[in-house]
């Protein structure tokens, strides 16, 4: 599926973690700010782009500001803007979860 | 737990509290020039009390300011700022810059901001897409740039003259490859799409030189808007320093300009300033080589600022001695347009 428009989900919040996707030119291109990204950068980064893959996404640009989400928040972030991106809001993708 | 509202500082008494609240964190500036660009500003109330702060101008961050007291370091400074980057993306705005002071950078640095240039005075930071890297990566390039001779010259080109002609061979002929930053921020007489397409036109045997849309990063009005406004001496240092930060440290050495080349410039006292500060700043790693101005038949600077004022006034034919053919071309059929434009109030004293 092709990303059709920048979108954002989650917030700057404790526990929270903000995703940016939009259109990438090949795979996926991740920048990740967190304060935790030695211990956990890889984990956060796989969550994302598995997510990404379940929802038939190929290449993508994704900007993420981490604040110590845990993986379930990484997912559903990751779902809502990837569904926002993607033009698909009205048909939540339920497999996905 | 932080709620945030919104305030309005057309209220005194909201204006007065909010301008209190922050000059106590250090924050002076309220000139009604920098309060009027603000387009939203909200705030967190604790007992009363306001303890943080922060507005948007377009899509730049102004005016955010918190206070810690009794709270965990940096909650109210992520809720404020949460609350201003989720406001511009609902409106599908995801390109957000923010000018602060040195020590608030590694905060912003936190929430994702990546920093553009920094002076003794300030920050500049952005976040979001399309950032710099993106705007760098669409710039094209010749085979081997590293190892070439690479100069850089910004310009307005209100419109293009004879004397940015002169610029730009010059540039060209002790150059392998000349990148010609036309100023993006649609300000002036000539729009941007006319400014570049005269720039194309006027420069277009040149073999090595390519003409480039300057984005936010180069004498924009984000970054440099005393060049577009009266401002006062203290503004422009500051404004024109970060500017040639962000020349220096992000464009330069991505693109390998090595020579940046401007235009004496016997009027205009914020490009007079702007020169000197590009020397100060940019020096040593790249050289800024100052080129005398061209002048006319009759001994005069050739100015774009003079041949706005000929449009004014209706001598189309003492225009084109002093512009390129392809200007002069665009002004004779456009001239009703541009006249038009001028009795509008567009401000053509300027740069």
């Amino acid at each position: 599926m092709e990303i059709k428009q920048t979108a954002v989900a989650g917030t700057l919040e404790s526990s929270d973690i903000q995703i940016m996707i939009s259109k990438g030119t090949n795979d996926f291109e991740i920048e990740l700010e967190s304060d935790v990204k030695k211990q956990f950068g890889d984990q956060i980064t796989k969550v994302i782009t598995d997510t990404l893959k379940q929802l038939g996404v190929t290449s993508a640009k994704i900007k993420a500001v981490d604040k110590g989400a845990l993986d379930c928040v990484i997912k559903a972030r990751t779902i809502a803007a990837g569904q926002r991106a993607l033009g698909t809001t009205d048909k939540p993708e339920w497999e996905v979860l | 737990m932080n709620e945030i509202v919104e305030l309005n500082l057309h209220d005194s008494k909201v204006r007065l509290r909010w301008q209190n609240f922050l000059k106590s964190l250090d924050i002076s500036n309220f000139s009604d020039k920098e309060v009027e660009k603000i387009d939203k500003t909200l705030g967190i109330y604790e007992d009363n009390q306001l303890v943080a702060t922060g507005s948007l101008a377009g899509n730049t961050l102004k005016y955010v300011g918190v206070c810690n007291k009794g709270v965990t370091q940096g909650s109210r400074f992520n809720t404020i700022v949460n609350a201003l980057v989720n406001y511009l993306f609902q409106n599908k705005i995801f390109h957000i810059f923010v000018f602060t002071k040195v020590k608030y950078s590694t905060s912003f640095q936190h929430l994702g901001f990546h920093e553009l240039a920094r002076s003794s005075e300030g920050t500049f930071l952005e976040t979001g897409t399309p950032g710099i890297q993106d705007f760098l990566a669409e710039i094209p390039q010749i085979s081997n740039q590293g190892q070439k001779r690479i100069s850089a010259i910004v310009m307005n080109a209100n419109p293009f003259t004879n004397g940015h002609r002169y610029l730009v061979e010059q540039a060209a002929c002790e150059s392998d490859y000349v990148y010609v930053f036309v100023v993006s921020t649609d300000l002036s007489l000539f729009t941007t799409v006319e400014r570049t397409s005269l720039v194309k036109a006027g420069t277009g045997d040149l073999e090595n030189v390519s003409v480039i849309n300057g984005n936010d990063y180069l004498v924009s009005y984000t970054t440099f808007p005393a060049y577009f406004l009266k401002s006062t001496d203290e503004e422009i240092e500051y404004q024109t320093t970060l500017d040639a930060q962000v020349f220096k440290t992000q464009i330069a050495p991505f693109l390998n300009i090595k020579k940046r080349f401007v235009g004496t410039e016997p009027l205009s006292k914020t490009t007079k300033k702007y020169n000197e500060v590009l020397k100060r700043e940019l020096s040593p790693e790249i050289q800024v080589v100052e080129i005398e101005r061209l002048k006319s038949k009759s001994q005069n600077f050739i100015t774009a600022t003079e041949v706005r004022h000929l449009i004014q006034e209706n001598r189309i034919t003492a225009i084109e001695s002093l512009v390129p053919a392809p200007t002069y071309q665009f002004i004779t059929d456009n001239q009703e347009q541009l006249s038009h434009r001028i009795q509008e109030g567009m401000n053509i004293n300027g740069n």
